[in-house]
């Protein structure tokens, strides 16, 4: 269970922030209404040796003032066995990691275990087959791509599942898998009955490939584009986080707002194109309950906010495809 | 490989004694005092400095200086190869306590006694020069905190081959030739780290160590000019609240 929160704060200033919060209107403390997100500021392709990488910061002021959280994400492939380790049509590992910078009151066991536990709600929500892109497999029964996501939070100001996801989508959105050809070995007709006719029919040989039928091994080809897209990368979900204070929930909370709300609901959606949107993760966080008919508003209306959130994350990965896109093709024409 | 071809040009066109292009980011991030982004040539190292501030353990307090803290991560992306480096891998711990004992000496920790100051630093990308980046950047991160230092330290790679000295190496020069890293303190001249993990013939060193300080100086220019620009910034900044030219200390 994660902590609900990794400052401490005085009993005045908890119930200053949740007075602020019931009172009608409501009163936040930087002038936010409860639905408001802070800005957030969202660029892919930030790790150049990642196969797709991205940071998104929420609620910093500006280029030169701190705060804010700040995750960065990539993905990396890897090609692995399939009677090693590997799995048929591929896999998905998510490790999240703190930097101590982020969180610098907490001991490095506490941050062993905090990185723990948002790893383990990224990976179970992210590593899902219902979500399992198809493009993940190399040779049918013999190799796949493992693909490994690595985030790294480098602060945090507040909200941190929302922006691991947010980044999550991003980085795998902007992923690309490279192309890859069979190979298969193919005696020749000739050779296979002419000079080497002597050990052709009985004694079979492990070790004459000759007989060995199929693709056996894969290589890669090479265009500019570095590979194609992970297929259904619209699926990716996003996160919203309500946190509840009795029956009033409010978004993107602060630090100082997170240490003074006993209860966190996380609502993980995905919006996959043509077809309805799906709940594939939810989590309570913190010491609190709360009454099932709450929960079931609350799964409403996250859905409402989380479309809102996926149409600008949407917009915003479409125009740095373009960006990205642009500056890929104008550095290969440079180059020839 | 051929490290140097016959044309004076190497693997990704320098020549013999060009630096990779450096990149300075001091923008503030999150609640660090200060931080500080360099980027050399595909090298990539965020640092991010905390304290003085009190110890988060009452043990490692020093009755009379300031305790240096550093940790180093390496994320996982951050090489060609994925590999997830523990906190407690030799080499980074290594690496940690080099860049520790480069410090203690350039930090006025006697200024801040029972106090720690805690340096952390998470790799992005790694492509040769990792020390040297780690190195320059805490010294960035440093001066960005305002922490008072003796002076600056510019750190940089250098390796020989064929009897020709070489500077700034990325990965694949480093696991070809002999190398050493070399951090130097431009105002006095002095060096306070040299690090070499490969065997290099002594007639060869002169060179090498001459060639390193000259470089270590260019580094030194790049790196005020990067604290400078920020500094105008803050006073330009200073000035829209009010604050006149007589309120500045030079």
């Amino acid at each position: 269970m994660p902590a609900t929160s990794t400052i401490s704060l005085s009993k005045a200033e908890k119930s200053y922030i949740q007075t602020g919060i019931l009172s009608d209107p409501p009163f936040r403390a930087d002038g936010r209404s409860l639905r408001a997100y802070r800005s957030v500021e969202l660029e892919t392709g930030v790790a150049l040796l990642a196969n797709g990488s991205a940071r998104v910061s929420i609620g910093r002021e500006g280029i030169n003032s701190g705060g804010g959280t700040e995750v960065i994400a990539a993905s990396k492939l890897e090609v692995e066995d399939l009677n090693e380790d590997g799995v048929e049509g591929g896999r998905i590992v998510c490790t999240v990691s703190c930097s101590p910078a982020a969180y610098p009151h907490l001991t490095s066991n506490a941050l062993d275990e905090l990185q723990e536990d948002i790893s383990t709600i990224l990976h179970q929500t992210l590593a899902h087959h219902s979500l399992h892109p198809n493009n993940l497999g190399i040779l049918p029964g013999k190799k796949s791509w493992l693909l490994h996501l690595d985030l790294i939070v480098l602060s945090d100001a507040g909200n941190v599942f929302d922006a691991i996801f947010m980044s999550a989508r991003a980085a795998l959105w902007d992923t690309r898998v490279p192309r890859t050809r069979r190979i298969t070995y193919r005696a020749r007709k000739d050779h296979a009955e002419g000079q080497y006719h002597i050990d052709a029919d009985e004694n079979f040989s492990g070790f004459d490939t000759r007989r060995l039928a199929k693709a056996t091994d894969f290589e890669l080809s090479d265009y500019w584009d570095e590979g194609e897209v992970l297929d259904g990368r619209e699926r990716w979900p996003v996160c919203v986080t309500l946190n509840v204070i009795s029956q009033t929930h409010y978004l993107d909370a602060t630090l100082q707002e997170e240490a003074a709300t006993l209860l966190r609901l996380l609502l993980v959606y995905s919006f996959p194109p043509n077809s309805p949107p799906s709940l594939c993760g939810m989590r309570l966080v913190g010491g609190e309950d709360s009454a099932l008919p709450d929960i079931k508003d609350f799964i409403k209306e996250g859905e409402q906010y989380a479309q809102e959130l996926f149409i600008s994350l949407d917009a915003k990965l479409r125009e740095e495809d373009l960006r990205r896109k642009q500056k890929a093709y104008t550095k290969f024409a440079r180059s020839r | 490989m051929e490290v140097l071809n016959a044309d004076g040009y190497r693997s990704d066109g320098r020549r013999q004694f060009e630096l990779r292009s450096i990149t300075i980011d001091l923008a503030q991030h999150g609640a660090a005092d200060g931080t500080a982004t360099i980027v050399h040539g595909l090298t990539k190292v965020f640092v991010s400095v905390l304290g003085p501030r009190e110890a988060k353990l009452r043990s490692l307090t020093i009755h009379d200086r300031a305790n240096v803290n550093v940790e180093v991560n390496v994320a996982a992306f951050s090489s060609g190869e994925r590999r997830k480096r523990a906190k407690s891998d030799k080499r980074v711990l290594e690496m940690a306590s080099a860049i520790k004992s480069t410090f203690e000496t350039i930090i006025q920790t006697n200024l801040y006694p029972r106090s720690q100051i805690d340096i952390y630093i998470q790799i992005i990308e790694q492509d040769g020069g990792l020390l040297q980046a780690c190195i320059n950047g805490t010294t960035l991160a440093l001066i960005c905190a305002g922490i008072p230092l003796v002076d600056f330290a510019c750190a940089v790679t250098c390796g020989v081959y064929a009897n020709s000295p070489i500077l700034d190496l990325t990965t694949l020069e480093e696991n070809d030739i002999p190398n050493m890293t070399l951090a130097m303190l431009p105002k006095t001249g002095s060096v306070n780290l040299t690090a070499m993990e490969s065997r290099l013939h002594v007639d060869r060193f002169g060179d090498l160590f001459e060639v390193a300080l000259g470089a270590g100086r260019v580094i030194h220019e790049e790196m005020k000019l990067a604290i400078l620009a920020k500094s105008r910034m803050l006073v330009a900044e200073m000035k829209t609240i009010g604050w006149g030219e007589k309120d500045l200390v030079d």
